[in-house]
């Protein structure tokens, strides 16, 4: 296994020699650098919350025309009549209500049918993959959050910035912050009492042995120096910052996007949060009201306090939401009137500046895995390369050196310069007949993706050999039309061949000079 | 092709050797706990005494009266917080009190490793049967346990076993068995997991005489297919209907997987969270040459030559409950009603680590999972609280500084005696400097000529010296 890398240089914290330092008595500025080489981000903010534990989908975005999501979930099926209607063919939860004028207003999307190819149904593995944005069968060690904060701050740690770069609300940080500097976030629970915990607190840069157990050493030293450099800054922009709205209905989770807001609207420019609501892993007796719904109406309610408070402070088109889970749940409710673990499912996404609306289509219910379970249409990266490039405003290199290959973005965010929404996503993988055919020297070939994925589209000779590759990229899902210029071929039949790491289609053309 | 013998026997057993051994085995040692291992052999102390079959704890009580044997129902349930707690607290006095045994950690981690979380359970009872099984097998064989779990009741709770019926059967429990139970990951197919979950039905719980029954109206009766053999699996057999063949079935199919499985987390328990392949596929098959009996396998792994190597100690971050009490033992701090405990309960709250409660069925991940900006800070305020005196209803827990310094010999030699200090609260090498900054605080600017802990202040010097010693992260590795 790949050991992860450290802090290189715990002289970051107090400067070169074996001072002691502590934050008692220290000018907090001390720490706070200026930014001298290091590239700022654009004063936007995202807001990740994870819903742990694998939440239901099919009962959170209801497909209430559709005959078959009843008769697959004769118990747990939100009746037609209590679903909260986005448009004539979905709705939502009725306890998403309070979500329902912010899709009115425009600042709320559905993304249907978020996944990636050979879903995970294990909690631990999906939740690594999420996190992680890796493929199905990569592993990865460090966090798709914590690479873009490396990019966004190239020069940590040797300067770091003067606000934290990441911020979660919690006591066990994330995978998605780690990164080959280590975990890059600050987590606490509360900002006043991190305060007074972390004063007294020491950190200095003895250099530990390079051994393992000097590793570890080294790691807890990381995480001294965090909370020391940090804990002042976030307690001056929490006393700043004074949100309004009443987030009581959201419980403890309320309490959470609380001090997200309290600090946003103090002034932290930390770029990227992370809340969490656990308790999604519903096998059985999923309706009772302390259960899915309660969590959804925890949601729901914390959403709406937070956009209310941004709002109010004129900071909403600085700041979206985004939700995600590990995977969704199996169509079939199972006998305890719960659901097992599933795969695609729908994301949330919430800001002044998103498209609102639903994005994609209900799933199908009918056209599921071997498994009986939902396919993905939109693979998730293209989510999180949507945020990378259209709300951080990354370069499409640099976006790509993220997410470790290139992910079609969608469109998202109304910044967005290229429109690959579409509704007509095609249900079957298929490749057309060339036109015309025969042909000299081009001719136009079209095929359809029901899915998101790595796709090639390469000619063969009739005797195998790949003479061109016309498409080798990955692709939304979508319709497609390219040209294909055989002037340089001689003439002849070639074979035309669409390949995704699944599947493969082969047709005929001839190309007559 | 040769590999390196890591199962290898130590041939040192020395002060260092007790010290890691007893790191590792236990909730924290005193220096006459060395003091007494050295008066055994390696072998003697290892499997007469860390491995030792002792008998089993009476139940816990609440205010001096039963309730581990009381039914579940309405009339009860009023009472389960209180109960709960009593039963909390008696597991930390077993994990103080165990004398010198390796079992409350072997409970810790069979606890770690068949997760069930009471706050989905509900049932103190049930919580209590399950610890009480986990005892019961601590050293046992692994294959009998695993049957036994898959129909505890907690456990058919907590992972739906309870309702899973053979017309639709739950899955939950038949993907964990095999993902985090005994084979790990990558092991199984979807249909297996489906195929399991269909043999297993037809357990519930009764809850007046808190046992598991088999329903057979409840069974699926058709043939399921696991790893390719197809059988219905129904045996007949009245104490685990149906239960036996399919554990069987696994560690019979898949006894590489399963071994390396179980070994890996036993590894990463006691020895470091990065397991060493070849280490782990050498004890793995200590463990099947035993028949998954543990204790053979423990045995070796507590005496192997790598297991004391530079590479492990002092390598593993303190899991909070070893920390709370490890340092409670460490300084000599007694207490006997329940105001320390229930200060020990709610900072190991603040922590990540309530017993009984794991955040998840995979259980507390460990190693750098314990530690973030918050806890790492609440953890210094904890030392802090112990040295300065924690009051609680009018009494101070509080370590005696001049008690403690001077059960060393080299307590008025202020040099030697950082260096012997340090040695028996930190397995972790200290660097020179570090030595220095300590030694600099325990003078606090007298000279180490003029060093004693008769003179005045000394208490004061002391209390800060220890302050500052155990906030040192090297304190918090073991």
């Amino acid at each position: 296994m790949k050991r992860r890398e450290f802090l290189k240089n715990l002289g970051m914290v107090t400067g070169a020699g074996a001072v002691t330092l502590t934050i008692s008595g220290i000018p907090i500025k001390a720490f706070a650098r200026p930014f001298m080489n290091i590239k700022s981000t654009n004063g936007k903010i995202l807001v990740l919350i994870q819903l742990k534990g694998g939440n239901d989908g099919l009962n959170t975005i209801i497909p209430f025309e559709d005959s078959t999501y009843y008769n697959k979930r004769p118990v747990i099926g939100i009746p037609k009549a209590n679903v909260v209607r986005l448009n004539s063919l979905t709705g939502m939860n009725p306890s998403l209500q309070p979500l329902k004028q912010l899709f009115d207003d425009g600042k709320f999307t559905v993304i249907q049918n978020v996944g990636y190819q050979n879903p995970n149904r294990s909690h631990f593995r999906a939740t690594d993959i999420w996190l992680t944005a890796s493929d199905s069968n990569q592993y990865i060690y460090d966090g798709w959050v914590g690479r873009y904060l490396l990019k966004t701050f190239p020069d940590f740690p040797n300067i770091p910035p003067p606000h934290p770069m990441a911020i979660q609300i919690g006591s066990v940080q994330s995978g998605v912050f780690d990164s080959p500097e280590g975990g890059l976030a600050v987590s606490f629970n509360n900002p006043d009492s991190f305060y007074t915990l972390v004063n007294g607190i020491n950190a200095d840069s003895d250099p530990p042995p390079a051994t393992i157990a000097g590793d570890e050493l080294k790691f807890l030293k990381e995480i001294a120096a965090l909370s020391i450099q940090y804990a002042s800054v976030i307690k001056e922009k929490a006393d700043i910052g004074n949100p309004v709205a009443n987030y009581t209905a959201g419980g403890t989770f309320g309490t959470q996007l609380k001090i997200i807001a309290d600090l946003i609207l103090g002034g932290l420019e930390t770029p990227v949060y992370l809340a969490t609501i656990d308790g999604f892993d519903t096998h059985s007796n999923q309706n009772r009201t302390n259960s899915h719904p309660l969590l959804l109406t925890r949601l729901a309610e914390s959403i709406k306090a937070f956009q209310s408070d941004l709002e109010k402070y004129g900071l909403a088109d600085k700041v979206v939401i985004l939700t995600f889970s590990e995977f969704g749940r199996r169509v079939n409710e199972n006998a305890s009137g719960g659901t097992d673990h599933g795969t695609a499912a729908p994301m949330f996404l919430i800001g002044k500046n998103v498209n609102g609306g639903v994005f994609g289509n209900n799933p199908s219910l009918t056209n599921l895995d071997a498994n009986g379970d939902i396919k993905y249409v939109y693979d998730f990266r293209q989510v999180y390369a949507t945020m990378l490039r259209d709300h951080f405003e990354m370069s499409a290199t640099e976006v790509d050196q993220v997410l470790l290959k290139h992910f079609e973005s969608l469109a998202l965010i109304k910044t967005t310069t290229d429109v690959k929404y579409d509704f007509d996503i095609p249900t079957d993988f298929a490749l057309k007949q060339n036109y015309p055919n025969p042909f000299n020297p081009t001719t136009r070939i079209e095929y359809a993706l029901p899915q998101s994925t790595d796709v090639r589209l390469k000619v063969y000779d009739m005797l195998g050999r790949n003479v061109a590759t016309i498409v080798d990229a990955f692709q939304s899902a979508g319709s497609y039309t390219v040209n294909f210029d055989g002037r340089t071929l001689a003439s002849g039949t070639y074979l035309y061949a669409l390949e995704t790491n699944s599947e493969r289609i082969v047709k005929k053309m001839i190309l007559v000079k | 092709m040769s590999t390196k013998n890591y199962l290898k026997k130590i041939s040192v057993w020395d002060a260092d050797t007790a010290r890691h051994i007893l790191s590792r085995a236990l909730f924290g040692f005193t220096k006459n706990d060395v003091t007494f291992a050295l008066t055994k052999t390696l072998d003697d102390f290892v499997d007469n005494y860390l491995l030792q079959d002792l008998t089993e704890p009476a139940a816990p009580q609440y205010n001096g009266a039963d309730w581990v044997t009381l039914p579940h129902n309405s009339t009860n349930q009023p009472n389960y917080p209180l109960w709960f707690r009593s039963m909390l607290y008696w597991w930390y006095s077993l994990m103080l009190n165990q004398s010198y045994s390796l079992r409350e950690k072997m409970v810790l981690f069979l606890h770690n490793h068949f997760v069930s979380e009471y706050g989905t359970v509900q049932v103190p009872q049930y919580m209590y049967i399950q610890n009480k099984l986990f005892r019961q097998y601590a050293f046992g064989n692994f294959i009998e346990l695993t049957k036994k779990v898959t129909i505890d009741p907690a456990m058919l709770i907590y992972l739906n076993g309870n309702v899973s019926t053979g017309s639709n059967p739950n899955e939950n429990y038949a993907r964990e068995l095999q993902e985090l139970f005994t084979l790990g990951i990558g092991n199984y197919t979807e249909d297996d997991i489906k195929n399991i979950a269909k043999a297993l039905t037809g357990w519930t719980v009764n809850n007046t005489n808190l046992v598991s029954v088999f329903n057979t109206n409840r069974r699926n009766n058709g043939t399921k297919t696991i790893y390719g053999i197809t059988n219905t699996f129904n045996d007949g057999v009245a104490a685990n209907y149906n239960v036996g063949p399919v554990i069987d079935l696994i560690l019979t199919e898949k006894p590489i997987p399963a071994s390396e499985f179980l070994c890996r987390k036993l590894y990463k328990e006691f020895a470091y969270y990065e397991p060493n392949t070849d280490y782990v596929t050498q004890l793995a098959a200590v463990m099947r040459n035993n028949n998954f009996n543990l204790k053979p396998v423990l045995s070796t792994m507590l005496k192997s030559e790598y297991f004391h190597s530079v590479d492990i100690r002092g390598a593993r971050i303190k899991p909070t409950v070893e920390f709370l009490l490890s340092a409670l033992k460490q300084l000599g701090i007694t207490y006997t009603n329940n105001d320390l405990p229930n200060y020990i309960r709610t900072t190991a709250d603040s922590l990540q680590q309530s017993l009984f409660n794991p955040p998840d069925v995979r259980g507390w991940e460990g190693q750098r999972k314990w530690i973030s900006t918050i806890t790492y800070p609440t953890r210094n305020v904890y030392t802090d609280a112990l040295v300065n005196g924690k009051t609680i209803n009018g009494v101070s827990y509080k370590m005696d500084v001049l008690t403690y310094a001077r059960s060393y010999p080299s307590s008025e030699d202020a040099v030697q005696f950082i260096e012997d200090v340090s040695k028996q609260l930190i397995q972790f090498p200290l660097s020179q400097a570090r030595k220095d900054s300590l030694l600099s605080t325990l003078l606090d600017g007298t000279t180490v000529g003029n060093w004693s802990t008769y003179s005045p202040g000394a208490d004061t010097r002391l209390q800060k010296f220890f302050k500052a010693l155990m906030r040192l992260p090297e304190f918090q590795l073991s």
